[in-house]
């Protein structure tokens, strides 16, 4: 396996700039998701890497292994990589086994296909057409397709995206461990954060065709760079806040007194940092209920501070349900205090 | 592949040119040419309304409204197909001797070309997600109102695709109209060919022809717009749901069963009885010789249609650019060119080629760029129907140009390219005057036979070939009837080419 550099890479289409001055590493063994909304480029720079695609500008090197430079690109067919796209993409003429071995020398298409078929678990359905497979079956035959070649990295565009949640949660599973276990180098683009969350090492924040955080997954989750970043790793509360020259800073839940000349800013704070209780404690504040949002396995309460009616603060809570509409609580912040200047009025 | 299909043109351009400008005038402006224009525009134009009359409301019938006896109604709409339409008419003489003139040729030229518009309507009915009728219909619209605002906007392309289709059959037409005696240009050509061997004049009225041909491809295509047929999303199971119509089912079935009446019930009966009467005096060796050419000659034709296309379909498919369009331009054109142009053409040019004259190379040449549009637009389809990212994936599973090609395009593309072969050899087998005008001396197949007979009144003797001819071609036809079954884009596409 082999490590993933993209250095500046820009990639137009019908001369509008998809993917810009874009730069990413992926270490050897390594997986990595791609996170951004629909329409921000992600697919396209997936393709640039696979090769399908010639970029305007930038450089690829697979490992040191210099794979495109500018518009002078290697192509898809010599750079050994594992393309899982949409939907699978399975030839829909050739059953599981032909559809593994496509892409393999036929003096070693049995044996490959064989261990193939046991890795991905679909022993019993070797001679089935792709019509005849489930979503998720389908997925696991363009993975064991695209690993069969031995790739050098493996390219997954939203391979779980067409299939439901129960199924995508088992599957996603398997597919990260089978990756994880052979020390595939890996880059999955994905619209669900927590899909990128939960699988990968490295999480790459993408929007309008630019990288624009990338680390851990904990790390982009915790620390994210701007209010716009934090929203798409999960949900936000946004709060007004005052800081002074001490760095004292006051806000919805903590009311202190500030000295000096006071700068106007945010606070990024996640639901699950609140802190509710039916009870009083130190430091904590007294609120009402105002709406319950129900989610099974947990719930997200909206809440009115007694003491700072004008911003109202949402707290995420779990297991069983025991608050309602109405009801009196407590509240206290327990998580890092993220300062963000006021956005610049343009 | 583009300089020969323009072979034909260039030829008749060179013959026409050959000729003075008095005489030019003369030939062009004189009172029986302005009578021959009047009256082929004028029945091409009848023939258009009436055939989509006829075949978009068996189209919608058969679409929308439960009717019994399961597919008897497609196939009844559509078998026609398989019956040349100098067959339907030397019928409807034989049971009704006065059967003659424009009418006449309305009649039978309508009966002939419906069933392309049906097929064309049905098959861009099918495509249309019918979710959208159901959100029509739930925001308010009724059955009248959707068929206007959301099914005709959407196949307005391919049944504009489908009329053009038919104005281009009536144009070039030679069997029906020569039996029933209007004079369109067809009948015109041939007949100062054979008559006079005036090449000159022939090749001078045969650019006419063309003209006014590349006139209405050009007004259809400046008419049509763009093709909208939009998918609301993958995905949906589509539960087409039919109107009910209780008692009126059978007055519609009717109306299809009359149709099939006068379009196969005529000329099955006619043909049947003749041949029951004739038993004793069947000549039986040419009847199987005859067999034998038709098949051997329509093979040979389509097999190198097959070929020509191919190639002209994958750049179609896969590229834009100026030389798609050039091609693309140049396959319009030989639909302008009619079965008697072509013949004319390609008579005058091999008589120069002494070793090549009236051979069957010349006559499969023929048919191949006749029905080349078809080859071509079914190949097309068929390609356009794979997605693009099957052969990204063999990439880059390292898998490459021919061999990609070999393993992925060609299987996938096959059951289409199959469609289309059927479709030009279907045509190919009905094909009349070029196959008169090429034929190697002695060679006869069922259509000459036909019409050898017929163009006499021995209508007796022509049955059996007639028989024989509408048997063989029942059965590609009876393939293509079945958009259901088959691969209804590649063949809807290759018919309206």
């Amino acid at each position: 396996m082999t490590s993933l550099e993209v250095h500046e890479l820009t990639v137009h289409f019908d001369g509008r700039p998809i993917v810009e001055n874009l730069s990413i590493v992926v270490p050897s063994g390594a997986f990595a998701a791609v996170l951004g909304p629909s329409g921000c480029g992600k697919t396209t720079f997936l393709r640039s890497i696979a090769g399908l695609i010639t970029p305007s500008s930038g450089t690829i090197r697979f490992g040191k292994q210099l794979v495109s430079i500018s518009s002078l690109v290697l192509p898809p067919n010599k750079r050994h990589i594992g393309y899982v796209p949409q939907e699978g993409g399975l030839f829909p003429h050739l059953n599981v086994a032909e559809n593994i071995g496509f892409g393999v020398s036929k003096n070693e298409k049995i044996d490959v296909v064989d261990e193939m078929l046991d890795l991905v678990g679909l022993k019993n359905l070797a001679t089935r057409k792709p019509y005849q497979l489930s979503g998720g079956q389908q997925t696991r035959v363009a993975l064991a397709r695209a690993l069969a070649i031995k790739p050098q990295i493996v390219l997954l565009d939203e391979p779980f995206g067409a299939l439901d949640a129960a199924l995508r949660n088992e599957l996603r599973e398997e597919v990260c461990n089978l990756l994880k276990e052979r020390k595939t180098t890996a880059l999955m683009v994905t619209h669900d954060r927590e899909e990128a969350l939960v699988s990968a090492d490295i999480v790459a924040l993408m929007r309008h065709g630019q990288i624009l955080q990338y680390g851990s997954s904990r790390n982009v989750y915790s620390n994210p760079i701007s209010p716009e970043i934090a929203v798409s790793t999960g949900d936000v509360l946004l709060l007004k806040a005052e800081r002074d020259a001490s760095k004292s800073i006051r806000f919805a839940l903590s009311q202190i007194d500030l000295k000096g000349e006071i700068e106007l800013g945010q606070l990024v704070i996640r639901p699950e940092e609140i802190i509710v209780s039916p009870e009083p404690s130190a430091a904590s504040l007294s609120a009402i209920v105002t709406k319950v949002d129900y989610y099974g396995h947990d719930a997200v309460l909206q809440l009115l501070l007694d003491s700072w009616p004008d911003e109202e603060i949402t707290a995420r809570i779990a297991g069983p349900l025991g608050f309602s509409v109405g009801q009196k609580l407590w509240v206290k912040h327990a998580g890092p205090i993220r300062w963000f200047e006021l956005p610049h009025k343009k | 592949m583009i300089a020969i299909a323009a072979i034909p043109l260039l030829y008749l351009i060179k013959r026409g040119s050959e000729i003075d400008r008095a005489s030019l005038t003369n030939l062009l402006f004189r009172d029986r040419t302005i009578e021959i224009y009047t009256t082929t525009i004028l029945l091409a134009s009848i023939v258009l309304l009436f055939s989509f009359i006829v075949g978009s409301t068996f189209a919608w019938l058969i679409y929308n409204v439960t009717l019994p006896f399961g597919s008897l109604p497609i196939i009844l709409s559509v078998l026609p197909l398989a019956i040349p339409s100098y067959v339907l008419t030397y019928a409807w003489i034989s049971i009704y001797p006065g059967f003659k003139g424009f009418w006449a040729a309305v009649l039978v030229l309508t009966l002939s070309t419906s069933p392309y518009v049906t097929l064309v309507a049905v098959a861009s009915l099918r495509r249309i997600d019918f979710t959208q009728v159901e959100a029509g219909r739930s925001l308010g619209l009724s059955q009248l109102a959707v068929l206007r605002r959301v099914i005709w906007p959407q196949m307005r392309v391919s049944l504009s695709a489908g009329l053009l289709l038919v104005f281009l059959y009536v144009l070039s037409d030679f069997g029906a109209v020569s039996l029933l005696g209007v004079n369109t240009f067809t009948r015109n050509i041939y007949t100062m060919y054979r008559a006079t061997f005036d090449r000159n004049g022939a090749a001078v009225i045969s650019l006419a022809l063309i003209l006014l041909a590349i006139f209405i491809i050009a007004l259809e295509f400046r008419l049509r717009g763009r093709r909208t047929v939009i998918k609301s999303n993958a995905g949906i199971v589509k539960t087409h749901v039919k109107i009910k119509v209780g008692w009126l089912r059978w007055p519609l079935l009717t109306l299809i069963f009359t149709y099939a009446l006068l379009a196969l019930g005529v000329p099955f009966w006619v043909l049947t009885t003749r041949f029951i009467q004739n038993t004793e005096n069947i000549d039986i060796t040419s009847l199987i010789s005859a067999t034998f050419s038709t098949v051997i000659a329509s093979f040979a034709g389509a097999i190198l249609a097959m070929a020509l296309a191919l190639p002209l379909g994958i750049l179609l498919a896969r590229r834009s650019g100026f030389i798609p369009k050039l091609a693309e331009s140049s396959i319009l054109l030989t639909h302008a060119l009619p079965g008697v142009v072509i013949g004319l053409a390609l008579v005058a040019l091999s008589s120069k080629f002494p070793w090549i004259y009236q051979t069957l190379p010349v006559l499969a040449f023929a048919y191949a760029l006749l029905f080349l549009a078809k080859a071509v637009g079914s190949i097309r389809a068929s390609l356009q129907r794979i997605a693009p990212i099957l052969n990204d994936v063999s990439e880059t599973l390292g898998i490459t140009g021919f061999a990609a090609f070999r393993r992925v395009t060609l299987p996938l593309a096959a059951p289409g390219i199959l469609i289309g072969f059927l479709l030009v050899l279907l045509t190919a087998m009905k094909e009349l005057p070029a196959t008169l005008m090429l034929r190697p001396t002695g060679f006869e197949t069922l259509a000459t036979e036909i019409w050898a007979a017929t163009s006499i009144s021995k209508f007796n003797e022509a049955a059996p070939y007639a028989l024989v001819l509408i048997i063989i071609a029942a059965i590609p036809t009876f393939i293509l009837t079945r958009p259901d079954k088959s691969d209804s884009q590649a063949q809807s596409e290759g018919l309206i080419q």
